[in-house]
C-alpha cells in the first residue's frame, strides 16, 4: 500500500457491506480498527509500509457482522460509505463507522491477499 | 467484477497505453515478418526438399509430406529467426473410435472432409505461437534474448459439430484455464467419455510483466471472450520450445492448413454449422483429423511450476523439457504461413482491444477474488461470456484424473489445483466428488509430471480452514503416499510441494501424530539433516557446512514445528528422532554464525526447539535421576535449602556446585562463586535430545535474542529459555546460572521494552523462571523492576504498549515471583512507583485475572512489615493491599460470569481443541487472506507450550489464552477507554466498532 505522494494510488479493493447488529441501544459492527493519522504508524503490525497511517482492521469478532461480511483482520479500510479513510484520525474513522443513524456501512478495503491474488494472476500458478 | 474498483483510472490508463504502444510495435514487426514470409513463399514455390542438415529438418520433412503448405516450412528454413509454432489438439468423441471422418488432401492444398456419422464430434484446438526464436543447431530454440518482439500466442478453438449437433460440450481451451499448455496430444481413442472434454488446457503462465495493469483486470473480465489469451511481450508458452516434437504430436494430423480469406478456399467454410464464427475473425477452419492413426501419446507437457518459479518471466518454461519422440513424421502438420500472417495482422487489433483482460486467464486468482464477492463455479464465467463455450465441470475434471493418458491426468490435476486455489467451495466439492483419493493415487504415478501436478492440487486442497479436506487426504492414505514420494523423488519442486502439503496437513491436530508416525524420520533424513548442514560423522578435514534455507527446509521445519506441539508423545518422538535435534541445533548455530536469523526457517527451528524443550525435566528418559527432591516439596517457591541431587556421574565438581547453589539460595549476596561457575564436564559429547538442555544452548538462544529482528524468533528463543529454566532439576539449575553467566539477564530485560506483546510476555515469564535462582532474583529485582513496571497499565488506561491481558498478567506474576521472599525486591518495586499502578489495576481493571494477579503482588508487599512504614508514608493503607471486594463482581463485569480459571480447559486440552485454522498453514508469501492472524495464531499455539511451563511455578493464570475469549472480553470494554489513549503521543489504538 505504499505510494508516492502526488502519484495516484492503485489498489485492488473489495467492497464489503456490513449490516450492523443491534444490541439494545448499540449498533455493533464486530471489528476493531487501528491506525489513523494521529497514531504511530510504526506500531501497526498489519501495514507493509510502516509509514502508512491508514485505518486497519485489527480484530474481528468471530461470527460478528464484520466476520460474516467477509472483513478480515489486517484489511486496510480505504473508504467508509464513500468517505475517505486513508487520511483521517483514528477517532474520525471510528465515528464514521459508528454513526447511530446508519444500519449499514459499506467499506472499501484492500488487503495484501487481494493484491497478491492479482499479482499471482499475472505471475503463475496459484500457490496456496 | 463489481467487487473491484479501480483506484486510479489514471495509472491504469497509463499502463494500457503502454501496452498499446507495445502492441503497436509488435504489429509493425509482424508486418515485416509477413512481408518476409510472402517473399519466401514466392521463392519457395517449388517442390519440397528432402530433409537436409539444416536445423529445421523436421519442418522439411513435414514439407515433404505436406506439399500444399510447404511454403512455410521453407520460409522458415531460410529464415530461422522466425519460427511459427503451432500446436493442435484434436478432440474426438471417444465414443466413435473408428473414424467417420476422412480427410482428403488435394493437390491444391484444400481439404475435404467427409463425415459419415452423425454423432461424431470433433474438436480441434489450435494454439499457434509465432515468434522469433533463434534456433540452435539441434533445431531447438536458443534461449531468449534476441527476440525484439517477444511473442504472442493465440489459441484457436474450434469445434466441429457434426450434422448440426449443437451441443457444444467441448471445452474451451483457454478462457478459464490458466496456462497455455501448448502441448497437444491426440486422443483419438479416448476410452472415457470425459476424454472428449478437455484435451487441451490452455493455461497461461508468465504474465510477469502485467503487474502494472492489474487494475484493469476487473474491467475486462466480463466481456472478454475466452479464447484469446493474448499475451504480453514476455509471454512464452511453456511448451513452445518443443519444436521437433510438435510435429510428432500432430503427425497424425494430416491436414493442410487452409488459410481463410486467402486465395485458397477452405472447404470447411462451406459447412457453417460446424464453424464457430469468431467474433474477431480469428477462427480458422483448420481441420485436423487422423483418427485412424493411433499415436501413442508421449508428449510430456512440461509446464512445470519449477520453471515458473525459478525462471524470470521471459524464459519461463524454457529450461526443462523432456525429449519426446524424434524422427521425421510421415505426416506432419504443416505450417501455414498465410494463416499465421492472417492471424498476425489481426493481432494488433486484438491486442489493442484486449490488452486489459490479458491477465484474466489466470482465473485461479480471479476465482479467489470472485469468491469474496460470492460465488463461482468453474464454468460460470465462460458461460456468461459465451454460451457456446464452457469449461469442463468439476466431475469431468475429476474423471479426467483417471484418464488413461498421462498428460490428461496431469492437466486435470493442474486444473484442479488452479480451481482450488483459495476456493474452499471447490475444495469441498472435489472432496465430495471423491477427487482426493484419485489425486492421492496419482502420487505414486511414475511420471513426474503427473505426480507433480497431483501434489500441487493436494497442496491447494490441503490448505485452508476446512479440516475435512485434510482428513480426506489422510483417510485415503495420502500421508504415507506423500512421504513415499518424498523418499523417491529428487525433483526439488516436487519436494517443495510434498513438504508444503505436509505442512498444511500438520496444522490439523488429529493428523499430527499420523504425520509423525509416517513421515518424521523421512522428513528428518531427507530434508532436515541434509539441509541443515549437520553431519553424523563430521569430516574433520572439511569445515562444517552451513544450513541452506531452502523452501523445502522451510516447509519441512514448519511441518515439524506444527507436529511438535501435539503433546508429550509427539515431543518424545521428535526428541528421539535420530539426528533431528542435532540437525536443528546445527542449523541454528549456522544461522547465528552467518547472522542470518530473521528468516522463516530459523523461526521454525527455534519454535521446534522451544517446543521440544518444554517439560524436558519431566519427559526426558532418565530425567528422574536429575530431579531435585527438595524442590518437589516446595514447588515454585524458593526452598531455603537444597538437598543434594543424585550424582549424575557425568559431571565433575557437582558437589561443590551444589554447595554453591545452596549458598546462593541462602545468601543472595554471596555471588563470588556464582560468576566463576564452571559448567559440568562431560565424558562424551552429548547428542540427540540431550543437546536440548545443555547449558551451551543458552548462548545460542541469547544470540538469537540479541540479533534477531523476527518477533516470532525472539518469542520462541525467550520461550525456550523459559522452558529450560523451569522445573526443578539439575539442568534447569545450570541453565539459570548459565543465563546469568552469559550475561543474558540484561538481554532479556532489554527485550521487556519490545514492541511485541508476545515477546514481552515470553521474556517476562522467562525472567520469572530464572528468578528461581536466588542470585538471578536479586539481579532481576534490582535491574528489571522498572521495565517490568513500565509495562503495566495505569488504571483504566491501557499501558503504553497496549499489552494484552495475558502479558499484563504474566508481568504481574513475574513481579510476584521476584518480590516473594525478598523484601529488598519489594522495596525496589515500591521505588519503581508500582504501588499506584498495582492498586489501580486491583481496583479498576476489567480483567479478573489482572485484578487477581495484582492483588497477589500487593498482598505480598504488605506482608513485609518493615516496608509498611514507607508505604504508609506514601499514603497507602492496609485496605489498598487487600483483595478488593469488587474482585468477584469484576468477573461478571467482564460479561462472562462463568469465566473462571478453574472452569477453563487445561492447557493441553486447550491446545487439542484449538482449531488451527489457517494458522498453521503454509503462509505462502503471506498470501492467505489472514496472513497476520495466521502467524499470530500459530504462535499462540506455540506460546502455550512455553507458557505452560510456568504452571510448575505457581499458578495457571498466564497460560490460558484463548483468542476468542480475549476478544470477547475486550469487546465488552468500553471503546472510550481504548480510544482516548491516543492523546499523549501516538500509540496504537484499537477501537471496537
Amino acid at each position: 500500500m505504499s505510494f508516492v505522494p502526488g502519484q495516484p494510488v492503485t489498489a485492488v479493493v473489495q467492497r464489503i457491506e456490513i449490516q450492523k447488529l443491534r444490541q439494545g441501544n448499540n449498533l455493533i459492527l464486530g471489528f476493531s480498527i487501528g491506525g489513523g493519522i494521529d497514531q504511530d504508524p510504526g506500531q501497526n503490525p498489519f501495514s507493509e509500509d510502516k509509514t502508512d497511517k491508514g485505518i486497519y482492521v485489527t480484530r474481528i469478532t468471530p461470527g460478528g457482522p464484520a466476520d460474516v461480511a467477509g472483513l478480515m483482520m489486517g484489511d486496510k479500510i480505504m473508504q467508509v460509505n464513500g468517505w475517505d479513510m486513508t487520511m483521517v484520525t483514528h477517532d474520525k474513522a471510528r465515528k464514521r463507522l459508528t454513526k447511530k443513524n446508519e444500519d449499514v456501512v459499506r467499506l472499501l478495503v484492500t488487503r495484501k491477499s487481494l493484491e497478491e491474488a492479482v499479482k499471482q494472476s499475472m505471475g503463475g500458478f496459484p500457490r496456496p | 467484477m463489481e467487487d473491484y474498483d479501480v483506484r486510479s483510472a489514471a495509472s491504469i490508463l497509463a499502463s494500457v497505453k503502454e501496452q498499446e504502444a507495445r502492441f503497436e510495435q509488435l504489429t509493425r514487426a509482424l508486418e515485416e515478418e509477413r512481408r518476409n514470409v510472402t517473399l519466401q513463399l514466392e521463392r519457395a514455390n517449388l517442390p519440397p526438399n528432402p530433409p537436409t542438415s539444416q536445423p529445421l529438418a523436421w519442418q522439411q520433412v513435414v514439407m515433404q509430406e505436406q506439399s500444399p503448405s510447404n511454403a512455410t516450412s521453407l520460409a522458415m528454413m531460410q529464415e530461422p529467426q522466425e519460427v511459427v509454432e503451432e500446436t493442435v489438439t484434436i478432440e474426438e468423441d471417444p465414443g466413435t473410435p473408428t473414424s467417420h471422418v476422412s480427410v482428403v488432401t488435394s493437390d491444391d492444398g484444400t481439404t475435404r472432409r467427409t463425415e459419415t456419422k452423425v454423432t461424431k464430434m470433433v474438436k480441434t484446438v489450435t494454439t499457434r505461437t509465432v515468434r522469433q526464436v533463434p534456433l540452435g543447431p539441434d533445431g531447438l530454440p536458443l534461449p531468449e534474448g534476441s527476440s525484439p518482439l517477444g511473442s504472442y500466442t493465440d489459441s484457436i478453438d474450434r469445434r466441429y459439430m457434426k450434422n448440426g449437433n449443437d451441443r457444444f460440450i467441448t471445452p474451451q481451451a483457454t478462457s478459464t484455464l490458466t496456462r497455455s499448455y501448448n502441448n497437444s496430444y491426440n486422443d483419438s481413442y479416448g476410452e472415457t467419455p470425459e476424454s472428449q472434454y478437455v484435451r487441451h488446457y490452455g493455461l497461461h503462465d508468465g504474465y510477469a510483466d502485467l503487474t502494472d495493469n492489474y487494475g484493469s483486470l476487473s474491467r475486462g473480465v466480463n466481456f472478454r471472450p475466452p479464447r484469446y489469451p493474448y499475451l504480453p511481450n514476455s509471454y512464452r508458452p511453456e511448451n513452445s520450445y518443443t519444436l521437433p516434437i510438435r510435429k510428432d504430436d500432430y503427425g497424425h494430423v494430416a491436414q493442410p492448413q487452409v488459410p481463410m480469406g486467402s486465395s485458397t478456399v477452405d472447404l470447411n467454410r462451406s459447412q457453417p454449422e460446424r464453424f464457430q464464427p469468431e467474433p474477431y475473425g480469428l477462427e480458422d477452419d483448420r481441420r485436423s483429423l487422423g483418427p485412424e492413426e493411433e499415436e501413442p501419446y508421449e508428449l510430456e507437457p512440461d509446464y512445470s511450476t519449477a520453471n515458473r518459479r525459478t525462471l524470470p518471466g521471459a524464459n519461463r518454461g524454457r529450461t526443462h523439457r523432456e525429449p519426446l519422440r524424434d524422427g521425421p513424421r510421415i505426416r506432419g502438420y504443416p505450417d501455414d504461413p498465410i494463416e499465421a500472417e492472417l492471424i498476425d495482422e489481426r493481432h494488433p487489433y486484438i491486442h489493442g482491444m484486449y490488452s486489459a483482460p490479458l491477465a484474466q486467464p489466470e482465473r485461479g486468482s480471479m476465482a479467489s477474488l470472485d469468491r469474496m464477492g460470492g460465488r463461482r463455479s468453474p464454468s460460470i464465467d465462460s458461460i456468461r461470456k459465451d454460451p457456446r463455450w464452457r469449461d469442463p465441470d468439476l466431475p469431468e475434471v475429476i474423471a479426467m484424473l483417471g484418464h488413461p493418458i498421462d498428460p490428461v491426468k496431469s492437466n486435470a490435476a493442474a486444473y484442479l489445483q488452479h480451481l482450488c486455489y483459495e476456493n474452499d467451495k471447490i475444495k469441498k466439492d472435489v472432496r465430495q466428488l471423491k477427487g482426493i483419493p484419485v489425486l492421492v493415487g496419482l502420487l505414486d504415478h511414475p511420471k513426474s509430471e503427473v505426480h507433480r501436478k497431483a501434489c500441487g492440487a493436494l497442496r491447494n486442497i490441503s490448505y485452508g480452514k476446512d479440516n475435512d479436506n485434510k482428513v480426506a487426504i489422510k483417510n485415503c492414505d495420502g500421508i504415507p503416499a506423500l512421504v513415499r514420494l518424498l523418499r523417491k523423488t529428487n525433483d526439488m519442486e516436487v519436494r517443495e510441494l510434498i513438504t508444503g502439503t505436509l505442512w498444511n496437513l500438520s496444522s490439523y491436530e488429529p493428523l499430527k501424530m499420523v504425520i509423525i508416525n509416517h513421515g518424521l524420520q523421512t522428513m528428518t533424513n531427507e530434508v532436515i539433516i541434509p539441509h541443515s548442514g549437520w553431519e553424523h560423522e563430521p569430516n574433520e578435514d572439511s569445515k562444517p557446512r552451513d544450513a541452506e534455507w531452502t523452501t523445502v527446509f522451510k516447509n519441512t521445519s514448519g511441518c515439524l514445528r506444527n507436529v511438535s506441539s501435539d503433546g508429550a508423545e509427539a515431543r518424545r518422538r521428535l526428541r528421539e528422532c535420530d539426528g533431528l535435534v542435532d540437525a536443528l541445533l546445527h542449523a541454528l548455530q549456522s544461522a547465528v554464525g552467518k547472522k542470518d536469523m530473521d528468516n522463516k526457517s530459523v523461526e521454525n527451528c527455534v519454535c521446534i526447539m522451544r517446543n521440544l524443550s518444554y517439560h524436558v525435566h519431566k519427559e526426558v528418559p532418565g530425567a528422574e535421576k536429575f530431579q531435585d527432591p527438595s524442590a518437589l516439596q516446595a514447588p515454585g517457591s524458593v526452598g531455603p535449602q537444597r538437598k543434594k541431587k543424585d550424582d549424575a556421574g557425568c559431571f565433575g565438581g557437582k558437589k561443590a556446585k551444589e554447595e554453591w547453589f545452596n549458598q546462593g539460595r541462602k545468601n543472595g549476596e554471596n555471588d563470588k562463586n556464582y560468576d566463576t561457575l564452571d559448567l559440568p564436564k562431560r565424558t562424551e559429547p552429548s547428542k540427540g535430545f540431550e543437546l536440548l538442555y545443555q547449558p551451551e544452548v543458552v548462548r545460542l538462544y541469547l544470540s538469537l535474542l540479541t540479533e534477531s529482528q523476527n518477533y516470532n524468533t525472539l518469542e520462541a528463543a525467550a520461550g525456550a529459555l523459559q522452558n529450560l529454566s523451569a522445573g526443578q532439576w539439575t539442568w534447569s539449575n545450570y541453565i539459570r546460572a548459565t543465563v546469568r553467566k552469559e550475561k543474558g539477564l540484561p538481554i532479556l530485560v532489554e527485550l521487556l521494552r519490545s514492541d511485541s506483546d508476545k515477546v514481552v510476555r515470553a521474556v517476562a515469564i522467562a525472567l520469572r523462571n530464572l528468578s528461581i535462582d536466588r542470585r538471578n532474583k536479586d539481579l532481576i529485582g534490582s535491574y528489571a523492576m522498572r521495565d517490568l513496571v513500565s509495562n503495566l497499565p495505569s488504571g483504566q488506561q491501557r499501558p503504553a504498549k497496549n499489552l494484552e491481558e495475558d502479558t499484563v498478567v504474566a508481568i504481574l506474576n513475574t513481579i510476584h515471583e521476584i518480590v516473594t521472599d525478598s523484601s529488598e525486591n519489594a522495596r525496589s518495586l515500591i521505588q519503581a512507583q508500582a504501588i499506584e499502578k498495582l492498586v489501580a489495576i486491583n481496583r479498576t481493571s476489567q480483567s479478573a485475572r489482572e485484578t487477581k494477579a495484582a492483588s497477589h503482588v500487593l498482598q505480598t508487599v504488605w506482608s513485609y512489615k518493615d516496608l509498611r512504614n514507607a508505604l504508609t508514608k506514601d499514603g497507602w493503607n492496609k485496605s489498598h493491599f487487600q483483595p478488593t471486594v469488587t474482585a468477584t463482581p469484576k468477573a461478571t463485569k467482564n460479561g462472562k460470569p462463568g469465566y473462571d480459571d478453574t472452569t477453563l480447559p487445561l492447557m493441553e486440552k486447550n491446545q487439542g481443541t484449538r482449531k488451527c485454522g489457517s494458522g498453521d498453514m503454509i503462509p505462502m508469501d503471506e498470501l492467505g487472506p489472514d496472513g497476520y492472524s495466521t502467524i499470530d495464531q500459530r504462535d499462540k499455539d506455540c506460546k502455550y507450550k512455553a507458557g505452560d511451563v510456568s504452571v510448575d511455578l505457581t499458578e495457571r493464570e498466564p497460560l490460558k489464552n484463548d483468542t476468542n475469549r480475549k476478544h470477547y472480553i475486550r469487546s465488552n470494554r468500553p471503546a472510550v477507554s481504548l480510544v482516548d489513549a491516543c492523546d499523549v503521543k501516538p500509540q496504537p489504538v484499537d477501537s471496537w466498532v
